[in-house]
């Protein structure tokens, strides 16, 4: 299992929840009536919306582009690829800023927690630390938890 | 930080590594761990999918049945219809929710025409604005005050109508878009803004939500029909089936009776002023 892998599988859940929070938006999941949680006034308010598309929405574009980009890095085409290390920390940076702007909403301008925009929040976060550990080896494809050393 | 000589360093050893996997040597350790990966991703792809439809098909699950014992609803909110109708249809709504909006937009118009015109129902709408919806409380107000004198349904109309006008994501003042509203209804507006300025339905608003949340309301739009509570906005068709299931019960409960005579209703009702 590489970093790239890891990166994969988190953005990969990154997406289900991303696409959970935009179906439930969409009303798809749960009905368009409209409840007294926490969740409902975050998914509500005037600021789950983003250049005229849900914030959900944006969210599920964003984990599909982190994916893509860690299942090309997995590759042996880009497996050492600078460029791609760059493109991961910049996209995963813009994610922080964009999760940490989020969260400082629900928490001092609506006053309300939605569990699964903190666990998107969570995960960009991580997604980020990956992305910084990525760029930092500079390309070299370790095997996390292997204690054998590779390519000797 | 890093040179680009070292860089091309890694990139060798990044060739040698991958044409040592195609030779089945010790570098065939990475192809294998990728195999692993690609297993891992499906299977988190296919628990991920079925979470998901799990949940679309559990969210549907939004209709129960009404305690049989429990008291009769009082008389509360404005109401629409004969007091001989067989059935009273109880909605508690918010003015701020979109999926109200959209029932009383699109399938209320029916509702009117087919079902309480003919005399089959009595609909009774009742307060229940959440506070998730800053500025849903000033419609409710408005909507009392409308009501004050006599014109409840036609703000209640104007303030669906134009909920996109003095919702939250439209004002930060809704106060004087509804009276706008108010003023297009035809209402007084000396009397209006007196019984705006008074509060005096405040209280009434919260002792409809109190009794809602009594009876299990905990969002909108959540209607009573007959044994039913159902917690969604309803099509007119989905609305029809319902009253017919209620109709239904009152036939039953009637032919069962041993005096055909009574009369079905058994509360009175308060009329609100048209």
């Amino acid at each position: 299992m590489t970093r790239r892998m890891l990166t994969a599988l988190v953005a990969l859940f990154g997406l289900f929840v991303a696409l959970y929070l935009a179906l439930y938006k969409a009303g798809v999941i749960g009905t368009l009536a409209c409840g007294a949680g926490s969740c409902e006034t975050v998914q509500q308010s005037r600021w789950a919306t983003f250049l005229g598309l849900p914030v959900a929405a944006w969210g599920v574009g964003y984990y599909a582009l982190v994916f893509a980009l860690a299942v090309a890095g997995v590759q042996d085409r880009w497996a050492e690829s600078r460029g791609l290390s760059l493109g991961l920390l910049v996209l995963t940076g813009w994610g922080v800023l964009f999760s940490a702007w989020l969260t400082y909403l629900e928490l001092f301008v609506i006053n309300a927690i939605c569990r699964w925009c903190v666990v998107s929040a969570v995960i960009a976060l991580v997604l980020f630390v990956l992305a910084i550990w990525d760029f930092k080896a500079g390309g070299r494809v370790e095997v996390i938890g292997d204690t054998t050393p590779p390519n000797t | 930080m890093v040179s680009p000589g070292s860089g091309k360093q890694k990139t060798g050893a990044g060739q040698a590594r991958g044409s040592g996997s195609s030779s089945g040597g010790s570098g065939g350790k990475g192809g294998r761990g990728r195999r692993g990966f690609y297993i891992l991703l499906g299977g988190l792809a296919v628990a991920g999918i079925a979470t998901l439809s799990y949940m679309s098909v559990a969210a549907k699950s939004t209709v129960s049945l009404v305690d049989a014992t429990s008291a009769p609803i009082p008389n509360q909110g404005h109401v629409m219809g004969s007091d001989a109708a067989p059935v009273e249809v109880v909605e508690y709504g918010d003015f701020e929710c979109p999926g109200c909006g959209s029932f009383a937009t699109l399938a209320e118009p029916d509702i009117r025409t087919r079902l309480v015109n003919t005399g089959l129902i009595r609909f009774r709408y009742v307060d229940f604005p959440l506070s998730i919806h800053p500025n849903t409380f000033a419609a409710h107000l408005a909507s009392w005050c409308a009501g004050e004198q006599g014109k409840f349904w036609e703000m209640h109309d104007a303030i669906f109508m134009n909920q996109d006008r003095w919702n939250t994501q439209a004002t930060r003042r809704p106060e004087r878009v509804l009276e706008g509203l108010a003023r297009q209804v035809g209402v007084n507006a000396e009397q209006y803004e007196s019984c705006m300025g008074s509060g005096k339905y405040v209280p009434q608003i919260r002792s409809n939500v109190d009794e809602g949340s009594k009876r299990g309301v905990s969002g909108t739009p959540t209607f009573f029909i007959g044994s039913k509570r159902i917690a969604e906005p309803l099509t007119y068709d989905e609305f029809k089936k319902y009253v017919d299931e209620a109709l239904a019960e009152v036939m039953a409960r009637r032919a069962g009776a041993t005096s055909p005579k009574t009369p079905a209703t058994k509360t009175p009702v308060t009329k609100a002023p048209r």
